[in-house]
């Protein structure tokens, strides 16, 4: 009995965290072969018929829900099941309800395998879990910010590095927006639903994604560079204007609706305030690189880094030009906006994950990775696969701007814009070809059974 | 650091986050609650076909939100009259979408006949070559008509007369306007401009869009994107401006070239008082195959000598 408790609820270091890098990669396959499909199905619309699982709009969902809930979430738990008891030099609470929410994680994304691909949804953009399934996502959440509480209330150094911060701030207010987000039992008329569906849909990336995502990078890029970061007085203010600007930004997704204006006025105002924290988050890790660019021609998982970086500002450039008013007059409702997005989820946070990820999985299983040039090839086909499909969403998106601003009607000019699908298929190619040389790559690392001399420790304490 | 700096800090996250929630979540809650408006989605107008309210629960189900947007925006032309808050009322969950792939289905309804939504549905391409849209064959004939009749609720039967509008530098209002208006001197409504146009359309508009204005010149095989169908009740609204802005600009991303460097703004006046007359008051669809090949005769009007002679002063009676 104890035997099956310890295999299935293992309390052994650092099994909490493998075992979600393991998953985060297996659903990261479907997420991203579910898009590519997607984007198959844009260039050619009749590749498959009279199979609602492979509709494209269920594959949409599935896609948005594995990479986000799936990949992105999850690995990003595993970081901090990692880097937290590092960063306090002690162990993470407990291995075993770490282990246990990794089970009721994987069951949720089950389920929502089986529930969106038939198109069992709540209908709700970015929520579209079923009501027993975002039931699941809370007490999951609740239960990890709870691991992750006591590890750093047990903690053996007393001051709280930044990358702390912005977990500890993460996991306290992710787990509120999600609950208000859901809407799952509430019935609003059509316009507050809309208010709180933006006020979810914009802080699942702004309060989650982006704010582990910039702890991850604090971390890692002062361990990659061995040299101390820049400032952590800058890195205070960074977190607190990501605190305070992120969360009243949804609103400008829906500025052309009738919405009330100061709501809108709001979402603008603080959407161009996101540039103080992330010029600010920016500064102290291109200041910490001073003069250590060079590394990135060997050290490849500080490439992944370093790109991350390079395209959070990318990102971060653009989101505050395209939500003020006119800008957003011009290319709302077009696929910029989904370039934009693939831009921070994929170009930005994806890549500080991946980083991650190469530099946990030697520690975590006291294996050098199996073959560093997968590595190598899975940078470069992710890297140009996602400039490609920036680019051509973009393009795609000005075409489509320009043809709702001159008054065309759609049917008129869609033709235009095959070759720009056709391109954006290529690129996911590229970039599930990458992921999945990534996940053979870290299949061999961790189950192949090989004799190898340990040079990487364990547990590598340096604050 | 005086040991309280972790405290602090918590507190200051956790009120940040309060007072974040209460500005943007709560306070529109208590500070907008629209009424509903007279042009609210009540579900009704389709009603004894098939069940609109399920009919919407298959839309959602179906995911196609994604694509098509239900809100219009002051500069959407051909999508009916900006949208009011109370519009959304009884809207749960929202359906307002966030990409346009697809066009805007706010007025939606009665834009074209159920049988037309249907085989739309079904194979978008038999109806509309080009479209991107999936097809959703896989529904079944109870889901199909309840999401078609929620289709045709949209918009709950808004009339609309005068949405279509050309770009600003083709109305009166403007400077540009209105010295076209100064130069013109056709009058778009007599008989006699129609029938000078009607030479005009045979001879630069025929060859694509047919004699009979039905959209099936013999050009039109080899066209991907099919030239419009001027016998649609649809181009009933289209204004003087508008049918003159098209005839000049063309329209991008198709073959439909810009006529203001073919032909001269006198003619082009001309044949847009000739386009004026094609829109039928009904659709007219084809059911059977047989109707397919059918060659209709071309039917001229009688003419008098002064629709002959448009110039000639037509006093001669």
């Amino acid at each position: 009995m104890s035997g099956l408790l310890d295999k299935f609820l293992s309390n052994e270091e650092g099994s909490a965290s493998r075992n979600f890098l393991v998953s985060a990669m297996w659903w990261s396959l479907f997420g991203m072969g579910a898009g590519l499909f997607a984007s198959m199905e844009f260039y050619n619309p009749d590749l498959v018929h009279n199979i609602p699982q492979f509709s494209m709009p269920h594959l949409r969902m599935w896609h948005v829900n594995a990479v986000t809930i799936g990949w992105l979430s999850m690995g990003y738990i595993a970081s901090m099941f990692h880097m937290v008891p590092t960063l306090c030099k002690n162990k993470l609470f407990s291995e075993r309800l770490g282990n246990f929410t990794m089970w009721a994680w994987n069951l949720l994304m089950i389920g929502a395998f089986c529930t969106l691909l038939n198109g069992n949804t709540e209908g709700r953009e970015y929520a579209e879990l079923g009501a027993i399934l975002d039931c699941m996502a809370a007490v999951a959440l609740c239960t990890v910010t709870f691991n992750v509480l006591m590890t750093v209330a047990h903690r053996r150094v007393k001051k709280l590095y930044v990358s702390l911060w912005y977990f500890l701030g993460s996991l306290f207010w992710f787990p509120l927006v999600y609950i208000i987000g859901q809407r799952t039992f509430v019935f609003l008329p059509g316009l507050n639903d809309a208010i709180i569906g933006w006020f979810y849909g914009h802080n699942i990336l702004g309060m989650w994604f982006t704010t582990v995502g910039v702890g991850i990078m604090y971390y890692l890029i002062p361990r990659y560079t061995q040299a101390p970061l820049y400032s952590h007085g800058l890195s205070m203010l960074g977190f607190w204007g990501i605190a305070l600007f992120y969360a009243p930004t949804g609103t400008h997704h829906i500025l052309q609706s009738p919405v009330p204006e100061w709501l809108k006025a709001i979402a603008v105002i603080s959407s161009i305030f996101l540039l103080v924290p992330v010029f600010t988050v920016l500064t102290n890790f291109f200041m910490t690189m001073k003069g250590k660019w060079g590394q990135g021609a060997d050290d490849l998982p500080l490439r992944f880094a370093m790109t991350s970086a390079l395209f959070y500002l990318m990102t971060c450039l653009q989101g505050p030009f395209q939500a003020t008013r006119w800008i957003n007059w011009y290319i709302h409702f077009t696929q910029w906006v989904v370039g934009h997005a693939h831009a921070a989820l994929l170009g930005a946070f994806s890549f500080i994950l991946t980083s991650a990820v190469y530099y946990m999985l030697p520690r975590l299983t006291g294996r050098e990775w199996h073959s560093m040039g997968l590595v190598r090839g899975h940078y470069w086909l992710k890297f140009i696969g996602f400039l490609i499909m920036y680019f051509s969403l973009t393009v795609a998106g000005l075409v489509q701007s320009a043809g709702w601003a001159m008054g065309f009607p759609v049917d008129q000019w869609s033709n235009t814009l095959y070759p720009y699908w056709f391109v954006r298929a290529i690129s996911g190619i590229m970039i599930v070809t990458g992921q999945a040389l990534f996940c053979y790559n870290a299949f061999r690392t961790i189950y192949t059974p090989k004799a190898v001399e340990v040079t990487a420790k364990t547990r590598e304490v340096k604050v | 650091m005086n040991g309280y700096g972790y405290r602090l800090g918590a507190i200051g996250i956790i009120s940040t986050f309060f007072i974040i929630i209460f500005s943007t979540v709560l306070m529109p809650m208590v500070l907008f609650r629209p009424d509903p408006s007279d042009t609210r989605n009540d579900y009704k107008a389709e009603a004894k076909v098939g069940d609109p309210v399920r009919g919407r629960r298959i839309y959602v189900r179906e995911g196609c939100f994604y694509c098509h947007t239900q809100f219009t925006r002051l500069q959407d032309r051909e999508y009916g009259p900006l949208v009011k808050a109370g519009d959304y009322v009884y809207e749960t969950p929202h359906q307002l979408g966030t990409a346009r792939t697809g066009p805007d289905l706010t007025n939606e309804g009665n834009k074209f006949p159920s049988e037309w939504q249907k085989a739309h549905l079904i194979q978008p391409r038999a109806v509309k070559p080009g479209s991107i849209m999936p097809s959703f064959s896989y529904l079944n004939d109870r889901d199909m008509n309840d999401l078609v009749c929620y289709l045709q609720t949209l918009g709950n039967k808004r009339t609309v007369n005068h949405y279509v509008a050309a770009p600003d530098e083709y109305q009166v209002s403007t400077p540009v306007g209105f010295a076209l208006h100064e130069r013109k001197h056709v009058d778009t409504n007599s008989d006699a401009s129609a029938n000078a146009g009607r030479g005009i359309y045979t001879q630069n508009c025929a060859a694509c869009h047919g004699l009979e204005a039905k959209g099936n010149g013999p050009n039109s095989i080899s066209l991907t994107k099919k030239p419009a169908n001027f016998t649609r009740p649809f181009y009933k609204q289209y204004d003087d401006e508008m049918w003159f802005y098209r005839v000049s600009e063309g329209v991008v991303g198709t073959r439909m070239p810009r006529f203001n460097l073919i032909l001269t703004e006198e003619e082009r006046w001309y044949l847009v008082a000739y386009l004026k007359t094609l829109p039928q008051d009904v659709e007219q669809t084809i059911d059977k195959l047989d109707q397919l090949d059918k060659l209709e005769p071309i039917r001229l009007p009688k003419l008098t000598k002064q629709q002959y002679e448009p110039h000639s002063g037509g006093d001669e009676h």
